[in-house]
């Protein structure tokens, strides 16, 4: 019983495509079979997250218009060769792809593999009805603003119309300090305007930066997002895992104990 | 002597007025006389011409545009008809033809009918700014005679070429450029290169900076090393990278691809 999964948020920037990468490839750790699929055609970013743009050939587009097969397109992951990806084309726009023919992509790779993760582009176009349509299941980010929450809860909507069977909410990029000021939104108060289930909150943090640009998720490190991304993998599973204490002052003997594993 | 041709210039090129009473012939002969005496006068002018008072077959205006070339160092660019917009018509054309510097003369000469067609189409496309505007790759594909191309080519940007290509100007991450021969960038290749698309393995793809994400030669495909996980470096090495880089050519050799310092034992390899 596989599952298929859309990564989405409505506004761009919010960790979509960050989410989507490590997401896929904390579940590869815990041994499942994933398929990553990045449906933003013409502004691809999920393999270069991976560090896999050098070993695109053929993408998306290429599969679904039969100039190569399925198998050809997907790029195994360096690491972890349970992981796949399926990268979009770079050189053509959204309408290059058909709800209808995701539909039936999505249904071929549903056969191999435990969990089918779709990268959504920003927007509520073309492009994030191409990625929804063949979704079970949502993950909806946003960052703890009203502008990217706005986004989220019209995502949202769009969501339920569509007869989504599953949403659930990851809020990226919390700051605790801030949010104790009073000057960023609370989990709480995200929670009340959204009214859908919360899957995990990953703190702002600069290790994200730096994976990113090295093309290696962090998922399962020790750094805090890290670990908030691995919790959120294991909730897909169906685990309960309590959410951490986001806002835990390290004690002197924490800090020596990060000292020495540095 | 020669009521029978007389030339008006205006300031973009220059109207023959011509006798219907001689054979035509002599006519010819007279405007070669004319253009010899003067010719050196306009000494590679590009002109457009036109021609009144006598009614010619497109053979016959061929034939005195020939021997107004022969002639003199005049260059015709473009015959124009009888109209009332002459003048204004004569510019637009050399100002396009202008575009198209350095072409033989020969080439160039195309006549304009009455009504003036859409001439946008009949010109290969050979802008940057139009590829660019276009954003699927059949559209991209563009007609390179010269096989030369100024400007950067960036992400999702594809150039393709029937011939070799000479890109002045960098390819950046998630741009491509393909032809059918040699690829040569002046700049730092960033992006894909394919050389021989259709399976020619002899080409080479050459770049001042060789940084590519993957390279094509015929049917060889190589792909650049992954990253090493180098901490904090990541960025700072580039940069020191960046400021030596040397000329570097890539040729397939057996089945695999093979990027070497441009040097002179290297043309003798090729």
């Amino acid at each position: 019983m596989s599952e298929v999964i859309v990564i989405t948020s409505g506004k761009g920037g919010v960790g979509k495509t960050t989410t989507t990468a490590n997401v896929g490839m904390g579940l590869a750790m815990l041994n499942k079979k994933v398929v990553m699929i990045d449906t933003d055609i013409g502004l691809r970013n999920l393999d270069v997250v991976l560090g896999l743009e050098n070993r695109i050939v053929y993408n998306l587009v290429d599969v679904v218009e039969g100039k190569c097969r399925l198998k050809q397109a997907l790029i195994k992951h360096k690491k972890y060769p349970e992981l796949c990806l399926l990268p979009s084309a770079q050189t053509r726009d959204k309408d290059a792809v058909t709800p209808e023919q995701m539909v039936e992509l999505v249904n071929e790779l549903r056969e191999e593999f435990d969990y089918v993760l779709l990268d959504c582009p920003a927007g509520i176009e073309q492009g994030f009805k191409n990625a929804v349509a063949g979704a079970d299941r949502a993950l909806v980010v946003t960052t703890p603003e009203v502008s990217a929450i706005r986004d989220a809860d019209r995502i949202v909507g769009l969501l339920e119309a569509g007869e989504m069977k599953k949403i659930d909410l990851i809020i990226n990029r919390i700051r605790m300090d801030m949010v104790k000021r009073g000057d960023m939104l609370k989990v709480e108060d995200v929670c009340d305007i959204l009214s859908i289930n919360l899957i995990g909150v990953v703190p702002d943090d600069e290790q994200i930066v730096v994976a990113t640009n090295q093309g290696e998720p962090l998922v399962g490190g020790s750094s805090l997002a890290g670990q908030a991304y691995y919790n959120i993998c294991s909730r897909i599973l169906g685990e309960e895992v309590p959410f951490m204490d986001l806002d835990a002052k390290k004690g002197l003997i924490g800090k020596l104990k990060d000292l020495f594993k540095k | 002597m020669t009521k029978e041709v007389v030339i008006k210039s205006n300031k973009y090129g220059m109207e023959l007025i011509l006798s219907d009473q001689i054979p035509f012939q002599e006519l010819l002969q007279i405007i070669g006389e004319k253009f010899r005496e003067t010719g050196n006068f306009f000494k590679n002018a590009k002109m457009a011409v036109s021609f009144s008072g006598r009614v010619l077959s497109s053979e016959e205006e061929i034939k005195i545009v020939d021997a107004i070339m022969e002639n003199s160092d005049i260059q015709i660019v473009s015959i124009m008809d009888q109209g009332g917009l002459q003048e204004e018509r004569m510019k637009n054309r050399l100002e396009e033809a202008g575009a198209s510097a350095g072409t033989p003369k020969r080439r160039i000469i195309r006549k304009v009918q009455q009504p003036m067609p859409a001439e946008a189409e009949e010109r290969p496309r050979t802008s940057l700014a139009k590829m660019r505007s276009e954003h699927t790759e059949k559209a991209s594909a563009v007609d390179l005679q010269g096989g030369f191309y100024k400007g950067n080519l960036r992400s999702g940007q594809v150039l393709e070429c029937p011939a070799s290509v000479t890109l002045i100007g960098d390819v950046n991450p998630g741009a491509r450029i393909e032809s059918a021969g040699n690829v040569v960038v002046l700049g730092a290749l960033k992006g894909n290169a394919c050389a021989g698309m259709n399976g020619d393995q002899s080409c080479f793809i050459f770049a001042l900076d060789m940084q590519p994400i993957q390279l094509q030669i015929g049917d060889v495909i190589a792909k650049s090393p992954d990253k090493v996980k180098d901490g904090r470096h990541l960025f700072k090495k580039e940069k020191t990278v960046q400021g030596a880089y040397s000329p570097q050519i890539a040729v397939a050799r057996e089945g695999t691809i093979y990027v070497e310092p441009m040097t002179k034992g290297c043309l003798d390899k090729l």
